[in-house]
């Protein structure tokens, strides 16, 4: 299997005007294609900067990022839009969803800035629905849904624009442990049956365990 | 693509929060109202004016003489009706010749006082200035000295008031000889070549006024020119023919050109205050949109944080920014040039000019309304744009 997402010696230090904190010291690690792993850690080990790295939300402070055999660490902000936009869909522990925007426009909102037509975009969005079994509120808000009706509303939207690999932070972290099992067998579907990427952050042994691979994190390194 | 949704979202934004947009757009509205209005109603008054002109002519030339200041008034080389007759040839452009004199007097109906002035006029008179009879006749070069007058409109709402007599064929008295009334003149249209007005006055012939007091004397002459005949060469004309025959007098001229440039002067004057309070407003205003688009950066962060994530561009934020404030500033505009055409309606109405809609005002309105909200929602559009993704999507 090819490697998606090679890590070598990233570390990433946060600067205040006080001290510097080292949230990642010298973290090493590969992603497959086709691979569901899970990266646990207790709250503060640098788990979430790791993949806000991984997803290029931030910027690591030294060495090097490969994301699909291509070294990403001194890409500008636009093309790390473009790749992010392209190749990675982001489910959040809070769904992040925009509360102005109904279910189907919220899922449709990467597609637009995939630059799609309305009509093909709307058509796509609604299928991204039925497969996570939400069709038929497409056109609820996000406050008219339950928490696991607003997660899967969430994967959809990551799933919208087929990206490579999916980010999850802590998803299951705002659902009560039914909800969560149905979300973690939607993620086990997206992973066998469609072969997705899928990488996890959580600190619940539920969720990793279900994942082919677990790395742990331990004071901002590889345990 | 982008800009329609752009649009969309900017719209469901600011409908979300209605007050908060309404009071944003209110100094857009305000500035935008006062430029349109301001523009609208010179338009107006212009349009006004000049129909005004047209109705009285455009092609008349007003003298006015003086004395030297060293000269004693009432010196005996006063211009002579024939001599202020002779202007007429002094220049083939010319058409009518009308002198006048007006002087103050006692004047008494029946026993009653009658408040006016006395006008010594030609018959041309009432050609040149438009007077029309609503009884009897107007005053004739063959009246010459004859004690015969026409009384103005003014002055004939008086006698009837005082004595219910039609006054056609009446005798008033002026100063100490009596007149027989042989006209009625309809309300007059006030004209800005004539120094005085035909309504409250009586009118006789020249030479009699001239007789019926030593200081009366011709010192006005209004002349009337052919249509698009150069009035500069024309008022040159007519001062080296004054001067020839009148020494020692000084000769002001007044143009129909003179009087549309004063006007022009003026209403620039105005225009330039009511733009100074367009312009004041409308930065006000922007500043108020600029205010609000900031607000509205804080209270989106996450939602900034949430379309980056899921691939937007800074520049995409950037977008959806900017259109939210110059729709919110367009939205302004729109009202502004609603309320500024109804203020120039009620202008048009309360002066009972015509009203005429003018396209200009409007568009001019409705750019500066936009380029306002570009101008002042940049910065907050900007803002936005450059926020940390991990950090806006962590704010509450």
């Amino acid at each position: 299997m090819s490697s998606l997402i090679k890590l070598d010696k990233v570390t990433k230090i946060y600067l205040s005007t006080a001290n510097e904190y080292q949230a990642l010291k010298g973290v090493s690690l590969q992603v497959d294609r086709g691979e569901m792993i899970s990266i646990v850690g207790a709250s503060g080990s640098g788990k979430s900067t790791l993949m806000n790295i991984m997803g290029f939300l931030d910027h690591c402070t030294s060495g090097n990022y490969f994301f699909d055999n291509q070294d990403v660490s001194h890409l500008n902000s636009e093309e790390l839009s473009s790749i992010r936009r392209q190749k990675i869909g982001f489910v959040f522990q809070s769904f992040f969803l925009l509360p102005r925007l109904n279910a189907l426009q919220n899922v449709m909102l990467p597609l637009f800035y995939h630059g799609e037509e309305k009509e093909k975009s709307q058509q796509k969005a609604l299928n991204m629905l039925h497969k996570v079994g939400m069709e038929n509120f497409s056109h609820h808000k996000p406050n008219q849904l339950s928490g696991g009706q607003q997660q899967r509303v969430a994967i959809a939207r990551a799933l919208a624009g087929d990206p490579e690999i999916i980010l999850a932070d802590e998803l299951t972290g705002s659902l009560d442990s039914k909800t969560g099992r149905e979300i973690m067998n939607l993620f086990l579907y997206l992973n066998r049956e469609e072969n997705r990427t899928i990488v996890i952050v959580t600190h619940d042994p539920q969720v990793s365990r279900v994942c082919q691979r677990i790395i742990t994190i331990k004071d901002g390194c590889v345990a | 693509m982008k800009w329609t949704m752009h649009v969309n979202e900017g719209l469901l934004n600011l409908f979300s929060a209605k007050l908060r947009s309404i009071l944003a757009l209110l100094g857009i509205l305000v500035g935008t109202a006062s430029v349109v209005a301001m523009m609208s109603g010179g338009e107006l008054a212009t349009n006004e004016a000049l129909k005004q002109f047209k109705t009285l002519g455009t092609d008349l030339l007003a003298v006015n003489i003086s004395e030297m200041s060293e000269q004693p008034v009432g010196s005996q080389n006063n211009l002579s009706l024939q001599q202020a007759n002779g202007i007429l040839s002094s220049d083939k452009n010319i058409l009518a010749v009308a002198p006048y004199t007006q002087l103050y007097s006692p004047m008494q109906f029946n026993g009653h006082d009658i408040n006016g002035s006395v006008l010594g006029v030609t018959e041309s008179f009432s050609k040149v200035t438009h007077v029309e009879m609503a009884a009897g006749r107007f005053i004739s070069d063959l009246d010459h000295y004859a004690a015969f007058c026409v009384i103005g409109d003014e002055v004939y709402q008086q006698i009837k008031k005082n004595t219910l007599l039609n006054p056609l064929g009446q005798q008033i008295q002026i100063g100490k000889n009596i007149f027989t009334i042989v006209g009625i003149a309809k309300p007059w249209i006030e004209n800005s070549f004539v120094y005085a007005s035909v309504d409250h006055a009586v009118l006789l012939p020249v030479q009699a006024t001239l007789i019926l007091s030593k200081y009366s004397n011709i010192n006005n002459i209004i002349v009337k020119l052919a249509d698009h005949s150069a009035s500069d060469a024309v008022q040159i004309n007519i001062e080296n023919y004054l001067r020839q025959v009148n020494p020692g007098k000084k000769y002001f001229f007044r143009s129909a050109k003179e009087l549309v440039a004063h006007m022009a002067k003026q209403s620039e004057i105005l225009t330039v205050f009511l733009g100074l309070i367009g312009g004041v407003s409308l930065l006000v205003g922007g500043i108020g949109v600029m205010n609000i688009m900031l607000v509205s950066v804080v209270e989106r962060k996450r939602e900034i944080g949430i379309r980056l994530a899921v691939g937007a561009t800074r520049s995409d934020i950037r977008s959806l920014f900017l259109t939210e404030a110059v729709m919110l500033a367009a939205a302004g505009g729109l009202l502004g040039i609603i309320i500024g055409i109804a203020i120039a309606f009620l202008i048009a109405l309360f002066w009972q000019w015509e009203f005429t809609f003018f396209l200009l005002p409007p568009l001019v309105g409705f750019f500066v309304s936009a380029i306002t909200g570009v101008f002042f929602g940049f910065y907050p559009a900007h803002k936005a744009s450059q926020l940390d993704p991990i950090q806006a999507l962590r704010s509450e």
